[in-house]
C-alpha cells in the first residue's frame, strides 16, 4: 500500500518524516543529513535542482536559485516588494493578483516553487522505502505543517503546493502544534505547555493544554514576518555597510552565507571572525535584541488570550533553529520562568509531529488528538464598513458561525457578503478574503428578507461560507478562494494595531453607528412626506407650524449627516425624532401606511 | 415539565433511517455517526444537566470525551456523509464548549433558550441604552462628576488632578459590580436548586427574570467602564 508522510515546509529548510510500528523517524540521505534547503535553481539547460545542490548554486548562480519562498505563499506583489529587494532572484506580479517568481527563463508562482520542494522530499521518502525493501514504495499523501499564524490565503497557497506535487493533502497543521505531539509521544505530558517556535522565516507561539491525550491549544499569536532570515540580514547589513560601492548578487550571497556561519559559531563560542572582523557574541547579542524582544510580544498576548500568568506554564517547548542562540534561550526561559525544553532537534520535531498526525489521520487510532484553533478572527462587512465578527480569534477548529442580514432598499434581489480576516472594527484596516453575491431574492419590502451567513472553519483552519435566505430558502456555497493573502506585515499590524487603534477604532465606529441612526430616521420621514395619505394628514391633525418645523429639522440634520460631529448628528436625530413623534403616531393609528409600522419599534 | 425532563423527540439516521433520541450522537442501530440536524441544547448535546454552576473538570471531561468520539480525525476514511457530520458535529461541540465554559455565557445561553433573552436584548450589545433602575443614581452622580473632568482637561488641568478624581468617581460603580457577582452567585444556586427540586412555573419564572435584569444591568455597568477606560486612554488635546 502507498505511503503517507508528515512534511515541514520550512523557510530554511524541510523535513520529511513517517511512523514505523508506533514511532515517528525522520527520513534521512546517504550521507545521514535530515535537511532538504528550502532553494531551488535552474540550470541554463533547463535542469532544475533542489536542495544542497540549489544551494550550492546560490552562490555561483545567484540570479536563477530562489530561497526563501515561502516568505511570498499567499501573497500579492504589493506585499512582497520590500523582500524582494533583497533577493537576487525576478520577482514579479500583477497588481491584485499572485506573485510570480523568476526561476532561469520561466516565470512560477510561489505553490509552484514549493512543489520543487516537496516533490524532492516525496522522491527521497520514496527512494528510501525502496531501499527498505517495501513492495509500493510511492508516497501519495502527506501531512503539511505551516505556521500558525498562517492566515486562511496562506494555508490554501501550501495546500495548493502539495497538490502540484502530487500529494494527497490529509491535513494542514500548525507548526508548534504538531511539535507538541512529538514530545507528547516519549513523556505522556500533563499539563500547560507553550511551544516557542522561532524558524528561519516566521515567528509563533502556542499555548496548550494537554490532557489525556488531548492536546487543545488554548491560544497562538505570532509573527509570520520574523525569523533568522531578519537576524542574517541585521549581520549582512552591518558587513556591508562597512565595504565602499554597490554589492554584486554574488557578493551578497558570499556574506550571507559567511553571516550564517558567523550566527552559528556564536551559539557555540563566545566569538568568531566575521568578514574579516572580530564578533563578540555580547556584541552579536546587543545587534539581535530588538528582534528577541519582539517575538516576547506575542507570548504575553497569546498568555492573555489564553487567561494565564507566565509563571502557571509548566513546561516551554523550544522549536526551530533560531532558538540554538543562547540569548533567545535565556529571554524565554526568563519570561516563562521555566527552563526550556530542547531534548529533541528543533530542527527535526515539527516533522516528527507532522508524521504522527499522519499516522492518527490514516489508522483512526484515538490515542491522541489534536484540537487547534484559528489564529485571526473572521467576519463580514455590514453597514457603514463596519466589520461584524461571526468567528472570534483562538476559537477551536472546526467552528461554524452565523448572522442574518436583510435587505437596506424595497425590491433589492441581490446582497454582497464581503467575507474579511483580522481584528480590527473597521472593514479597511482587516483583510479582504473574499466577495460573494447571494442572487435571486424574492421582491419584498426592505427590511423583509432574511439571509443567513454561515461561516466554517474545517480542520486545517480553512474557511467556506455559505448564504441562505430563510424565506425562500435560497442557498449558495462559496469556497473562500482569495487572489492573494495578508501581507506579513499586514497581518502584524491588524493584531498590533487593534490594541494600539482600539481607542480611534471605537470612536470611527460610534460615528458610523450613529450616521445609520440617523439615515433611517431621514429615510423614514422623507417616505411619510412623499405618502399620498400625508396631505390630508397634515391638513386635518398638523398644528399650525408642524410642517414647517419637519421640514427645518430634516434639512438640518441632512446639513450635518456629512460631519464627522457625532454629538450634533445625534443632537438633531433626536430633534427630528421629536418633531416627527405626532407624524408616526397619526399614521400608525391610520394603518394606512407601512413605512413607519414597517420599522421596528426602536427606531420610531 | 422541568427543562431536565428529556424531550422525546427523535432524529432520524440518514445511513440506516433508524430513529435515534434526539440526544445521541451514533445511530443505536447501524452504529454511524448521525448527521446535525435536530439536536438538543448545548446543555443536552454536551450530556451535562441545565444549571448554572457546572463543575468545569467534568465540562472539560465531557468536552475531550466527545472530541474523541466524532472528531474529522477519526473519520478520513469513511462516507462522504459521515464525514460531513462529523464535521458538523465537531463544530456544534466546540460552540457549546465554548459557550458554557464561561459562567456569564452559559448564563446567557440559559435565558436565550428559556426565552426570557430576547432579540432585542441582544441586540443592544446585551445592555440597555436606559439606565437600570437599579443604578440611577451611581451613574446620575457619575456622568455629572465626568463632565466636569472633562471641563478640567479640556481647560488643561494635570492628570494627576483629574485622574485621581475619577478614581474616586468610578467606585460606586466598582462597588456595584462586585455587589453583582455576589448576586449572581445567589441567583445562580436559586435556578440549580428549583431545577434539581422541580420548583414552580412561577418561581421559575421569577429567577429568570431576576437573571435577566442582573445580566442586562452586569453589560450595562461594562460598556459604561469600557467608556470610561478608553476616554482615560486618549490624550486630553483629541477631546471632540
Amino acid at each position: 500500500m502507498a505511503k503517507v508522510v508528515g512534511i515541514d515546509l520550512g523557510t530554511t529548510n524541510s523535513l520529511v518524516a513517517y511512523v514505523k510500528d508506533g514511532a515517528p523517524f525522520v527520513i534521512r540521505d546517504k550521507s545521514g543529513d535530515a535537511l532538504v534547503p528550502s532553494v531551488v535553481s535552474a540550470a541554463p539547460d533547463g535542469t532544475v535542482y533542489v536542495g544542497r545542490e540549489a544551494q550550492r548554486r546560490l552562490l555561483t548562480d545567484p540570479a536563477r536559485t530562489v530561497y526563501s519562498v515561502k516568505r511570498f505563499m499567499g501573497k500579492g506583489i504589493e506585499d512582497v516588494r520590500e523582500d524582494a529587494r533583497l533577493m537576487p532572484f525576478r520577482v514579479a506580479g500583477e497588481a491584485g493578483g499572485v506573485v510570480r517568481i523568476g526561476l532561469g527563463e520561466r516565470e512560477f508562482t510561489p505553490p509552484e516553487i514549493s512543489a520543487f520542494i516537496l516533490r524532492e522530499l516525496k522522491h527521497r521518502a520514496e527512494a528510501f522505502f525502496s531501499a527498505e525493501g517495501e513492495i509500493d514504495p510511492e508516497v501519495d499523501r502527506a501531512v503539511i505543517t505551516v505556521p500558525a499564524y498562517f492566515n486562511d490565503a496562506q494555508r490554501t497557497a501550501t495546500r495548493d503546493a502539495g497538490r502540484i506535487a502530487g500529494l494527497e493533502v490529509l491535513r494542514i497543521i500548525n507548526e508548534p502544534t504538531a511539535a507538541s505531539l512529538a514530545y507528547g509521544l516519549d513523556e505522556r505530558h500533563a499539563g500547560l505547555i507553550a511551544v516557542y517556535d522561532f524558524g528561519g522565516g516566521t515567528f509563533d507561539i502556542s499555548i496548550l493544554r494537554v490532557e489525556d491525550g488531548v492536546f487543545q491549544v488554548l491560544s497562538t499569536n505570532g509573527d509570520t514576518h520574523l525569523g533568522g532570515d531578519d537576524i542574517d540580514r541585521l549581520l549582512i547589513e552591518r558587513a556591508l555597510t562597512l565595504q565602499a560601492g554597490r554589492a554584486s548578487a554574488e557578493r551578497i550571497q558570499e556574506v550571507r552565507k559567511a553571516a550564517i556561519h558567523a550566527k552559528w559559531d556564536l551559539s557555540e563560542q563566545t566569538e568568531t571572525t566575521f568578514q574579516a572582523v572580530r564578533l563578540t557574541r555580547a556584541e552579536f547579542e546587543e545587534l539581535i535584541t530588538p528582534i528577541v524582544e519582539r517575538t516576547l510580544e506575542p507570548c504575553r498576548r497569546a498568555l492573555a488570550d489564553a487567561g494565564l500568568a507566565a509563571s502557571q506554564i509548566d513546561e516551554v517547548v523550544l522549536v526551530g533553529g533560531s532558538t540554538r542562540i543562547p540569548l533567545v534561550w535565556n529571554r524565554v526561559g526568563e519570561l516563562f520562568g521555566a527552563t526550556p525544553h530542547s531534548e529533541l532537534n528543533p530542527d527535526e520535531v515539527v516533522a516528527l509531529g507532522a508524521a504522527v498526525q499522519s499516522e492518527i489521520l490514516v489508522t483512526g487510532n484515538r490515542d491522541m488528538l489534536l484540537l487547534d484553533v484559528t489564529p485571526l478572527s473572521l467576519g463580514i462587512e455590514t453597514m457603514g464598513g463596519v466589520t461584524s465578527k461571526i468567528i472570534l480569534r483562538n476559537s477551536t477548529v472546526p467552528s461554524t458561525g452565523s448572522e442574518m442580514f436583510t435587505t437596506a432598499v424595497d425590491n433589492q434581489t441581490a446582497v454582497d457578503i464581503h467575507v474579511l480576516q483580522g481584528e480590527r472594527e473597521l472593514v479597511a484596516d482587516n483583510r479582504s478574503l473574499a466577495r460573494f453575491k447571494l442572487r435571486g431574492i424574492p421582491p419584498m419590502p426592505a427590511g423583509m428578507p432574511r439571509v443567513q451567513v454561515q461561516f466554517q472553519i474545517d480542520a486545517n483552519g480553512i474557511l467556506a461560507a455559505t448564504a441562505k435566505e430563510l424565506r425562500t430558502g435560497i442557498e449558495q456555497t462559496i469556497e473562500v478562494k482569495p487572489s492573494y493573502g495578508l501581507t506579513d506585515d499586514e497581518v502584524e499590524r491588524m493584531l498590533l494595531d487593534s490594541f494600539e487603534h482600539a481607542e480611534a477604532d471605537f470612536a470611527a465606529r460610534m460615528l458610523i453607528e450613529t450616521r445609520n441612526e440617523a439615515e433611517s430616521v431621514i429615510m423614514a420621514t422623507e417616505k411619510a412626506l412623499r405618502s399620498p395619505d400625508f396631505p390630508e394628514v397634515a391638513s386635518r391633525e398638523f398644528q399650525p407650524g408642524e410642517q414647517r418645523r419637519i421640514e427645518q429639522t430634516l434639512a438640518g440634520l441632512k446639513h450635518v449627516l456629512g460631519s464627522s460631529d457625532r454629538a450634533a448628528i445625534q443632537q438633531w436625530t433626536t430633534v427630528l425624532n421629536d418633531a416627527t413623534r405626532h407624524l408616526a403616531e397619526v399614521m400608525m393609528n391610520r394603518s394606512v401606511q407601512a413605512a413607519l409600522t414597517g420599522r421596528s419599534v426602536d427606531q420610531v | 415539565m422541568t427543562s431536565d425532563t428529556p424531550v422525546h423527540t427523535i432524529q432520524v439516521c440518514r445511513t440506516c433511517g433508524g430513529g435515534a433520541p434526539v440526544d445521541a450522537h451514533f445511530c443505536p442501530q447501524c452504529t454511524k455517526i448521525l448527521s446535525l440536524g435536530r439536536q438538543g441544547d448545548y446543555f443536552a448535546f454536551l450530556g451535562v444537566p441545565r444549571r448554572l454552576q457546572l463543575d468545569p473538570a467534568v465540562l472539560d471531561e465531557r468536552f475531550r470525551a466527545l472530541s474523541r468520539q466524532f472528531h474529522p480525525d477519526y473519520f478520513y476514511n469513511a462516507t462522504p456523509a459521515e464525514r460531513r457530520a462529523s464535521l458538523e458535529r465537531s463544530s456544534y461541540l466546540n460552540d457549546a464548549y465554548r459557550t458554557l465554559k464561561q459562567p456569564i455565557s452559559r448564563m446567557a445561553y440559559l435565558l436565550e433558550i428559556e426565552g426570557v433573552w430576547t432579540p432585542a436584548d441582544k441586540a443592544e450589545g446585551g445592555g440597555s441604552k436606559q439606565v437600570p433602575p437599579a443604578l440611577l443614581e451611581e451613574v446620575f452622580a457619575l456622568n455629572e462628576e465626568l463632565d466636569e473632568l472633562r471641563e478640567l482637561r479640556a481647560g488643561g488641568a494635570r492628570a494627576d488632578q483629574w485622574q485621581a478624581r475619577l478614581h474616586r468617581a468610578r467606585q460606586p460603580i466598582d462597588a456595584k459590580r462586585a455587589a453583582h457577582e455576589a448576586e449572581l452567585e445567589e441567583l445562580f444556586r436559586r435556578w440549580d436548586g428549583l431545577a434539581e427540586g422541580g420548583g414552580t412555573e412561577a418561581a421559575r419564572h421569577e429567577v429568570l427574570a431576576a437573571l435577566r435584569e442582573r445580566l442586562l444591568e452586569r453589560n450595562y455597568i461594562n460598556n459604561l467602564l469600557a467608556g470610561i477606560e478608553k476616554e482615560l486612554e486618549r490624550p486630553a488635546g483629541v477631546e471632540r
